[in-house]
Order: C-alpha cells, then sequence, then structure tokens
C-alpha cells in the first residue's frame, strides 16, 4: 500500500515536471496575440504578466519590452505559416504601424545575435531605404542583396523581431492587425 | 480481487498521479520566477553592482547578456536595493531621440515604464521607494511646494532599473551610449522613524 502510493507520488512528480518543462521549453502562454506571422504576448512587460510567459522569462533571462516603452512582434514563420529557413530567401514589406522608430532585427532560434561578414544584425525604421511613396521592402537572405539586406549567418532557422518603440498602435485592435504589419513573403531556396 | 476491482485500483492510481503531476505542475511554474537561477537579474548582478550605473555591453554575437537584445539599444542598468533607502532616477533629457526607462521586480515584471516624452520640462526625475518610504517623504513633504519627483512603489525590496538609448545609425552608438549614460541614478536615505 505505501509503495504504491509512493510510486503514484513519484510518477506524479515526474509527470509534473515534463509537462511543465515542455510548455515552457515551447512557449505556451494565455496571452498570446496572433497576426499574421507575427506574434506578442500583450502583458509581458507589464506586472499582470501571464504566469507561464513570467516562468519561460525567468528561464530564458529575456528582457520583454514594456507597453510604455513599446511593442515587440516575434516572427518564427512567413506569412504563408512556412518556419523561416535560412537556404530561403525572404521579402518583408509593407505597412508598419505609425511609431516615432522602429527596429527590425534577426536572431537565431533561442534569441542569439547571428554572426555574419557584413556585422548586419539589424535595421532601424532611421536607416532603411524607402521607395518614394514611403514603403519599404527589406530582403532576408544569406547572400548579398540590393536595397536594405538583412544577412542570414549559419543557422538553419531564425526569427525576426519588429520592435515598435513610443507607439501610438492600439493595443486592442487584435484582428486588424495582421493587415497592418508588414508581410514576410518567402522566395528562392537553395 | 476480482478483474473489476483490479482495474479500478489501477484508474484510481491514474487519477492520483495525473492530481500529483497537475499540482507539480502548478508548483513548477509559480516558483519558477523566484527559483530560476540563471534570469535577468542574476545576469544583470553579475556585472552590476547595486546603486551605480552600469552600461551593459554592446550586443554582438557571443557577447549577449539575455536572449533577443535589440542590437540597435544602448542600454544601462541600476540594481536597487530599497532596504538600503530609496533610489533615485535622475537625468536630462533633449526629446530628439528615443530614450526610455523601464523599471523591473527582481521577480522578472515590469511595475512602472516611460519614455523621454514623459519627462517634464526635460527633466526625468523617479524615485523607486518601499510603502514605509512613501508614506515618510509624504510625512516629510512641503504641502506649498510640492515634489516634482515621480514616487514609484516597487513591488519587491529587489529589481533593476533599464535605461534604453537608441541608435538609429549604427554611427550614433557612441551618442545613445553618452545619452542611456547621463541618466543618474543613486541610493539616497529616507529619514525613517
Amino acid at each position: 500500500m505505501l509503495l504504491r502510493l509512493l510510486v503514484t507520488m513519484l510518477a506524479g512528480t515526474a509527470l509534473g515536471l515534463a509537462v511543465t518543462y515542455y510548455l515552457l521549453g515551447n512557449g505556451v502562454s494565455f496571452d498570446e496575440v496572433q497576426s499574421g506571422p507575427w506574434t506578442r504576448w500583450p502583458k509581458s512587460g507589464s506586472m499582470n504578466i501571464d504566469p507561464y510567459a513570467h516562468a519561460m522569462l525567468a528561464r530564458t533571462a529575456e528582457l520583454p519590452l514594456a507597453a510604455a516603452e513599446g511593442l515587440s512582434f516575434f516572427a518564427r514563420t512567413d506569412s504563408a505559416g512556412e518556419s523561416l529557413k535560412a537556404r530561403c530567401d525572404y521579402v518583408m514589406s509593407g505597412q508598419i504601424p505609425s511609431s516615432r522608430y522602429w527596429t527590425v532585427s534577426l536572431y537565431g532560434p533561442t534569441g542569439s545575435i547571428i554572426d555574419n561578414p557584413a556585422q548586419r544584425f539589424g535595421f532601424t525604421s532611421a536607416e532603411i531605404l524607402r521607395a518614394a511613396d514611403g514603403s519599404f521592402k527589406l530582403t532576408v537572405s544569406r547572400h548579398a542583396r540590393p536595397g536594405n539586406w538583412l544577412p542570414v549567418g549559419n543557422v538553419s532557422t531564425f526569427v525576426l523581431v519588429l520592435r515598435l518603440y513610443d507607439t501610438l498602435f492600439d493595443v486592442g485592435m487584435t484582428k486588424a492587425e495582421a493587415a497592418v504589419l508588414p508581410k514576410i513573403v518567402k522566395g528562392h531556396c537553395e | 480481487m476480482s478483474l473489476t476491482d483490479r482495474l479500478l485500483a489501477l484508474f484510481l492510481y491514474g487519477l492520483g498521479v495525473l492530481f500529483v503531476a497537475g499540482l507539480v505542475h502548478l508548483i513548477a511554474v509559480l516558483a519558477m520566477p523566484e527559483i530560476a537561477p540563471n534570469d535577468a537579474f542574476a545576469r544583470l548582478s553579475a556585472i552590476a553592482k547595486t546603486g551605480q550605473p552600469v552600461l551593459l555591453p554592446q550586443p554582438l554575437p557571443g557577447h549577449e547578456l539575455t536572449p533577443f537584445e535589440d542590437p540597435a539599444l544602448a542600454q544601462v542598468v541600476c540594481l536597487f536595493d530599497l532596504s538600503h533607502g530609496s533610489m533615485h532616477v535622475r537625468g536630462e533629457v533633449d526629446h530628439e531621440t528615443l530614450l526610455t526607462l523601464s523599471f523591473h521586480s527582481r521577480d522578472g515584471r515590469v511595475f512602472y515604464a516611460m519614455t523621454d516624452r514623459a519627462a517634464v520640462h526635460g527633466k526625468i526625475d523617479v524615485r523607486v521607494v518601499t510603502q514605509p518610504q512613501l508614506q515618510a517623504l509624504q510625512a516629510e513633504d512641503d504641502e506649498d511646494n510640492p515634489p516634482q519627483e515621480l514616487r514609484l512603489v516597487a513591488p519587491q525590496m529587489q529589481g533593476f532599473v533599464l535605461i534604453n538609448a537608441l541608435a538609429a545609425y549604427p554611427s550614433q552608438r557612441a551618442a545613445a551610449e553618452a545619452r542611456a549614460t547621463s541618466m543618474n541614478c543613486a541610493p539616497e536615505a529616507v529619514a525613517q522613524n
């Protein structure tokens, strides 16, 4: 009887820890807003942070952007929903919601900055080259491309992060969000 | 013992396992911010001293302090420990380029944030306090001459203030670092009786 109770406790503890490890490693959160390829966690930079997001940030040590500072959007897939692969070219284009500054940066799957010969790790809204109508096109590729080129270093998959600093973009408008965020379209693959 | 009895016992033990698993899961998730050994506070504590502003190293490949750092930012951190008094963050802003401040508790929650747009007459003047320190300060306030500083009650005794300055162009990094380091933060004693 006692042995069975002990086995039950041990099995339960092991299962509980395994489930926790899996969920925290795979980014499960009750506070996730998906718009097109972009995901954000609106409450991560506040006191009402979701317990799962809170535990996850404690494990990864990531410093979230506070809502008053700006919004951050993470893309692990293109607009078609396929994961971003370093052997493919991608074009990011479209609109960016009005903000004082924005930046787009490229990371490895766990958030490391990827070394590349051009030593370019991202663009700011000030330095990006635009067309006459204010629109922009950013090419993500392993090989040098004309215009705004964001190189991918020696990784197999990557993450794009768009940060809108000091933005008036309404945090509540989640449905219309995808239409006002840039699209990420896959091009040629090696 | 009949087969039904055995199945029932197995089912009950299964339920027990699930119940324990659920409990362990909840505890693990809720305790993680307190027990995670290598969280942001621990990493910042390794390079910064309490009460002194420290410029964080530029985010470069292989030299990241935390994941997903914006490579366009120059960052300064001020660790605070309110058991030695309040923490005063002061500085002047030029309103031209972006400067943001975020206030984090030790367990990783953001309890306040602002940009240079919120500065009054070009000045940022914030005091991070505990509830008793706030009361002690309020007791000493001059009613005809109200204080200009913003007082924030921190949810925990320890935490950090992160000051971000944007380098809009790579060539502006030195200027952004200068703007971030121009913010001053220092512990300040509060008369408590």
